[in-house]
């Protein structure tokens, strides 16, 4: 039995269909029209205590909904989910207050009063112990540098340091589970950097379990061991962003700068790219050993500079959205 | 028992908190509350020293009338803003939160927000037209119509929050439920001023049948005033508001408990 445990959960929403015009606007009101979605379909999996593990997929693939399930919003249609020995929608008080939930769209702290006042309210709310709660804001104010604007009412807040707030009042009862719905959106490159490593360390200090769901990947590089995908409501793969790469993103890239202005004869198998006449790129599969390649290439030229890359995970994972085939 | 007072004192004291960051504002706008109902009273003072009385009522007991119907509403308003407010709670997702939170749903709604500024300016109001009329309408302030008089309150309050708690409900079928509110609460309320004897039938029964405003201060109003026109209705109307608070609001309630189930998070 793992930590999270979940079977073959399935989720329908009825969404009501909307005819245009104003005679459809009539006819809305009188006949609603209802449409099955099928938001999430069969999706399995667990997940062990202390994992961090990245939830991805286009918009609409069924990634919060599926967090909405395992967070306890949202009632599966059929399925099973136990998390920490809960179940989360049936058993909802005792399992809401051993979890914490960060929505990067939206605050929880209490807009026009000081980050601390939410900090106050959330200690009475999740019934926190004094010792508990000190020892808690002392370790975030440090780990996040809030300091400087922990008396700030949150309105005057940089986006940045609102953020980092909000993930500290999501951790002050230390929950067992965290739930990161894009943690770092509209956030620049430094905070981005600063939540990131605060993430890391937590996880490694309390070995707390924390789920993401992004559409930034170096949030899932940077964090996660181990990335679900997920699209049209289907899980489509489970493992490391290492297997992810070797799965989809066999294709990689040699660019090779000559000497002087070169025509190279076609290779078998490589796709030749001419940026101009001095560089070129050769794009190929796994099946082709890199050193054949560049064997053929200086034994035939004169070659100046080389550059091996991997396809980045970013156009892996926009590959596998657009169910393109992989190169 | 103490720890759900501890939350609900933090609550009041962060909702405020929050209200004192703008202290002139939270001044004009309970000012504006108040003079905005207020209007509406001086209108039928104005109407009234014309006429007298309105079917038997003088003006005095007509703000005692009156008096029930803000008073009750700025208390209930302290206690469900979050309900009256739901829709929008429900829309933009902060019903979310309160799901994620360890403690029960209704109490969060309930004491996480309260519009200070409706309360002040319909509570003041009704406080103010209390004290006009209290003295001339001939009530005998003792014991038992004091006591009498507190029920009334405290029913007059359940009912209309019982109300509100509904139309909640209904939000999470409809999402959204302001028109509906519109219709039954707050036109049938325009009426609810006036003693329902000088309305025709239909409206007469709404009002004590379907939206049971005569409850709130018609009918009790009956009982300290003794008016001649309640020999059109029986006469143990005027000892039901608090048994019909506490009926509608628990029908209500279990209403709530049954819709929440069907609760379906708005999506992001």
């Amino acid at each position: 039995m793992s930590f999270i445990e979940v079977k073959n959960i399935k989720k329908t929403y009825h969404v009501s269909k909307r005819r245009s015009g104003i005679p459809g606007m009539i006819a809305n009101l009188f006949v609603p029209k209802y449409e099955k979605r099928e938001a999430v379909k069969d999706i399995s999996f667990s997940i062990e205590k202390g994992e961090m593990v990245g939830f991805i997929g286009p918009n609409g693939a069924g990634k919060s909904t599926t967090i909405k399930m395992l967070s306890g919003i949202l009632y599966p249609d059929s399925g099973e989910i136990i998390c920490s020995g809960a179940v989360p929608y049936k058993q909802r008080k005792n399992y809401v207050g051993r979890i914490g939930v960060v929505f990067g769209q939206k605050s929880q702290l209490q807009w026009d009063l000081p980050v601390k006042d939410s900090f106050e309210l959330l200690k009475a709310i999740y019934r926190i112990p004094d010792d508990t709660y000190r020892k808690n804001l002392d370790r975030f104010t440090e780990m996040l540098d809030m300091s400087g604007f922990i008396d700030q009412p949150v309105r005057q807040l940089s986006l940045g340091q609102r953020m980092r707030s909000d993930i500290a009042a999501a951790l002050l009862h230390s929950p067992e589970i965290v739930f990161f719905d894009e943690p770092t959106i509209g956030v620049d490159v430094l905070g981005k950097e600063a939540i990131r490593s605060f993430i890391r360390e937590l996880n490694a200090e309390d070995n707390v379990t924390m789920i993401f769901t992004t559409h930034d990947m170096q949030d899932i590089e940077k964090t996660c061991n181990r990335v679900i995908i997920i699209d049209e409501g289907s899980k489509v793969y489970d493992g490391t962003l290492m297997g992810v790469r070797e799965k989809y993103g066999s294709s990689r890239k040699l660019e090779v700068e000559f000497m002087t202005d070169t025509v190279t004869e076609p290779i078998e198998g490589v796709e030749t790219v001419d940026t101009d006449p001095r560089h070129k790129s050769f794009i190929f599969g796994k099946e082709i050993h890199i050193n054949d390649i560049m064997a053929e290439l200086l034994q035939k030229y004169s070659v100046r500079d080389i550059n091996i890359t991997e396809s980045d995970i970013e156009s892996i994972i926009r590959k596998i959205y657009s169910k393109e085939e992989t190169v | 028992m103490k720890d759900t007072l501890h939350l609900m004192a933090v609550y009041t004291r962060t909702t405020a908190k929050a209200w004192f960051q703008y202290r002139i504002d939270a001044v004009l706008r309970s000012l504006a509350v108040f003079l905005r109902e207020a209007t509406g009273i001086i209108v039928i003072w104005l109407t009234l020293m014309k006429f007298d009385t309105l079917n038997g009522w003088d003006i005095y007991e007509m703000f005692f009338l009156f008096s029930l119907l803000f008073l009750t509403y700025g208390i209930m308003i302290i206690f469900f803003t979050g309900l009256r407010d739901f829709g929008r709670t429900v829309r933009d997702g902060s019903f979310d939160r309160f799901i994620l939170r360890p403690r029960g749903l209704l109490f969060q709604i309930v004491f996480a927000n309260s519009d200070w500024f409706a309360a002040i300016g319909h509570g003041g109001l009704g406080l103010v037209l209390f004290l006009i009329s209290a003295g001339k309408v001939g009530i005998k302030w003792d014991m038992f119509s004091v006591v009498y008089y507190i029920f009334t309150i405290l029913g007059g309050v359940l009912i209309q929050g019982a109300v509100f708690l509904l139309l909640a409900a209904l939000n999470i079928y409809l999402l959204q439920t302001d028109s509906l509110k519109a219709m039954i609460y707050w036109n049938m309320r325009k009426f609810a001023g006036y003693p329902i004897s000088i309305f025709n039938k239909v409206i007469q029964i709404i009002m004590i049948y379907v939206m049971p405003f005569a409850f709130v201060n018609y009918f009790p109003a009956q009982y300290l005033l003794r008016k001649s026109d309640m020999a059109a209705y029986p006469k143990v109307y005027m000892y039901l508001t608090p048994i019909i608070g506490i009926l509608m609001y628990l029908a209500a309630y279990l209403f709530w408990r049954f819709s929440i189930r069907f609760y379906k998070s708005s999506g992001n």
